[in-house]
């Protein structure tokens, strides 16, 4: 890895400094307070647990700001929470009413990602210059829907192109301050990230039949018993942790390859993220979060946010200096709030 | 006069200018290298809410922004006026308050999930129209039906002589209609579905020894439509989703995995307060109609000698089952006796 870059290059490192003990009791106050006040406050433990962690990511020595107002998310929540009722509630009256709830969400997609990324780039600021985005319904609707139904019609083969295109809609209408953002994406890298997942699937599946043929007629052998619940349970632990090994794979090279396609100005991002380290991170979380009830959440977010921060750069020939800030104006936390609730993806 | 240094962000540029701010009284001085000294009205100037670790905002009315770690200045000078704020930080600033708060908040939701959720989801189930309880019903054994439910192989004449018993025994019982469904399900359960239908399967037809045993199986399962049990489970359910997600909030990944297992545990309490429900409803009208709640016993007992026929070991599973533990049961019983 070279930090320095070449003669004419400078690098411009992240770094995360949020300590696990301060943002344990941010975290434990969020949860308290919420509770108390029957989810109300929720909105403003969000705020106060993002502005924590913005702030402890720092690029060039300065830290981020989050600015959103806790009644905007609280706004949002609430119609978030109304949907995801409905949803729970439909589930059990009538699964058709699930399948409707379901639908009006993927038609929902193209506008829940514009607004959350609007509302959550607006709300972002480096230096007193807010992000921005600029992305429309309709583009958003060609990138997500139209092309997600290809990916599914193709069975997956258009996926990584998808995906591809996806990146460039969020990144490319991203701005820092008058600066556009721009995606310098190349789909072949998507196409073999993916493809090297789908072997390793394929791999994975066809040892775990193999062991399992194996271990069934080990035990057959050996006497008439089957196996014991735990016993049954140790290859679908193996399995599991396979799924995280891949996922973390993919993780790492879609990650690198999206966030090495940023280009802000002058300055390109460079991302360093390794699968083997994701793997380790992503088992221990959920170790951790498991064994502590939860507890390891605050701690599994700090170190997360550590690990992400140091390993992104800016490099480049100009200096951050440079930008310039603009106008900004309000936006609605609705979108952001579904989008987190369903768990939509907008990251990059 | 209080002074103390941070670091201007006019917006213009991403550059920050050291500054050095000085109040006196209601003025404040800001004074960078490159320009002349201003003044500002102190009550111009917003301070953001502070949060433990977190560098100090100072908002100026033209958009800039001072960042300061001049955390005892500030807080002098622009307490925060949102009491929410006052009382988070208080909170976030000491171990033990923070501690505190994490014991209460398991008490808390203790208290919702053990009394609240119950008590609110009761009155809500008895106020479902019986119209939509009945259809509720329908479509679960639908639903039933099509997926783990076969159609029953008694015989005509088993069924009919069991209906006529089944109708003896709840003659009088009350305005309801209850209704008795034989199935084949490769195992004996019995269920009741929203609506007052009763399922019963073959195998725990054959189970029973006598008709006492039988009745007592249709006593328990009356006790859960009478206790709205399968609308109350689904409210509860809900309920608890809400929750959940409401505590997890902005969780995404590896904290869901978190949620989720507490909430199956939840889950199985709920329906252990239901069996137990249903068990003394039974108790109760098997006395009534001069039956002993022994009968219950007796079919426990070589229910759960069955079960441990084909399971062997006592696995994790089980221990999560949704009956309370079948030796408590078997006891209750006894003593209704």
């Amino acid at each position: 890895m070279n930090d320095h870059g070449t003669a004419a290059l400078t690098t411009y490192r992240f770094d995360f400094t949020g300590r696990n003990g301060e943002y344990f009791r941010i975290w434990v106050v969020s949860l308290f307070l919420s509770v108390v006040t029957l989810g109300i406050y929720s909105a403003w433990g969000k705020v106060r647990k993002k502005r924590y962690l913005y702030s402890h990511t720092e690029l060039d020595g300065t830290g981020f700001e989050f600015r959103a107002a806790p009644l905007a998310i609280l706004r949002g929540r609430v119609i978030a929470l109304a949907l995801l009722g409905g949803f729970a509630l439909s589930g059990h009256v009538l699964p058709i009413m699930q399948l409707l709830f379901i639908i009006i969400l993927l038609v929902l997609t193209p506008w829940i990602v514009v607004a959350a990324s609007r509302f959550n780039a607006r709300n972002s600021a480096w230096r007193n210059i807010t992000f921005g985005f600029d992305g429309g319904i309709l583009e958003a609707a060609k990138v997500f829907l139209a092309l997600g139904a290809l990916a599914v019609l193709t069975l997956g083969l258009a996926y990584p192109y998808a995906r591809m295109r996806r990146a460039r809609f969020i990144i490319g209408h991203h701005c820092f301050g008058d600066t556009q953002m721009r995606a310098d994406l190349a789909t072949g890298g998507f196409f073999l990230a993916y493809l090297l997942a789908t072997l390793m699937l394929i791999g994975t599946m066809v040892l775990f039949v193999a062991g399992m043929a194996g271990l069934v007629f080990a035990s057959g052998a050996a006497n008439r018993h089957q196996p014991s619940g735990m016993a049954a349970l140790a290859p679908v632990a193996v399995l599991y942790v396979a799924y995280i090994a891949i996922y973390a794979f993919l993780r790492a090279h879609i990650g690198n390859l999206t966030l090495n396609g940023v280009v802000v100005g002058a300055l390109r991002c460079r991302s360093t993220l390794r699968a083997r380290d994701l793997v380790w991170l992503y088992l221990s979380n959920i170790v951790a979060i498991l064994a502590t009830l939860g507890l390891a959440t605050a701690w599994v977010t700090i170190r997360m946010a550590r690990y992400r921060a140091r390993n992104l750069y800016l490099t480049g020939e100009a200096a951050p200096e440079a930008f310039a800030g603009t106008a900004t104006g309000v936006s609605s936390a609705t979108g952001s709030e579904v989008s987190d609730l369903f768990d939509v993806d907008v990251s990059l | 006069m209080t002074a103390f240094e941070g670091v201007l962000f006019a917006g213009v540029r991403a550059i920050g200018l050291p500054v050095q701010v000085e109040t006196h009284d209601d003025l404040v001085l800001i004074a960078t290298p490159a320009e002349a000294p201003r003044s500002i009205a102190r009550d111009q100037i917003r301070a953001d809410a502070p949060i433990p670790g977190v560098a100090r905002l100072l908002r100026l009315p033209g958009g800039e922004l001072i960042e300061t770690h001049a955390y005892d200045a500030v807080a002098a000078l622009w307490p925060p006026k949102d009491i929410s704020a006052r009382v988070a930080f208080a909170i976030e600033s000491r171990w033990w308050a923070a501690i505190t708060g994490l014991v209460l908040t398991a008490g808390a939701v203790w208290l919702i999930v053990a009394f609240v959720l119950p008590l609110a989801a009761e009155p809500v189930s008895r106020r479902i129209s019986p119209t939509v309880e009945a259809f509720l019903g329908k479509r679960t054994l639908e639903f039933l039906d099509r997926t783990i439910l076969k159609p029953s192989t008694l015989t005509e004449e088993e069924t009919e002589e069991l209906e006529e018993k089944y109708a003896r025994f709840v003659e009088g019982e009350d305005a309801r209609s209850y209704r008795l469904e034989f199935r084949h399900a490769g195992m004996p359960n019995a269920l009741a579905l929203p609506g007052g239908t009763i399922v019963v399967t073959d195998e725990l037809v054959h189970a029973t020894a006598n008709d006492a045993e039988f009745l007592a199986v249709v006593a328990h399962e009356i006790g859960h439509v009478r206790g709205h049990h399968a609308m109350r489970l689904v409210l509860q359910d809900s309920g608890l989703a809400v929750l959940m997600t409401a505590l997890a909030g902005d969780a995404v990944g590896t904290t869901i995995l978190a949620a989720a297992l507490p909430a199956v545990l939840l889950r199985t309490r709920y329906s252990r307060q239901f069996e137990s429900e249903a068990d003394d409803y039974a108790f109760a009208m098997l006395k009534r109609h001069g039956q002993s709640p022994q009968a219950f016993a007796d079919l426990m007992r070589r229910l759960r000698l069955q079960l441990h026929a084909k399971e062997e070991s006592g696995s994790l599973l089980q221990y999560l089952s949704t009956h309370p533990a079948t030796e408590e049961r078997i006891q209750r019983a006894e003593q209704q006796r």
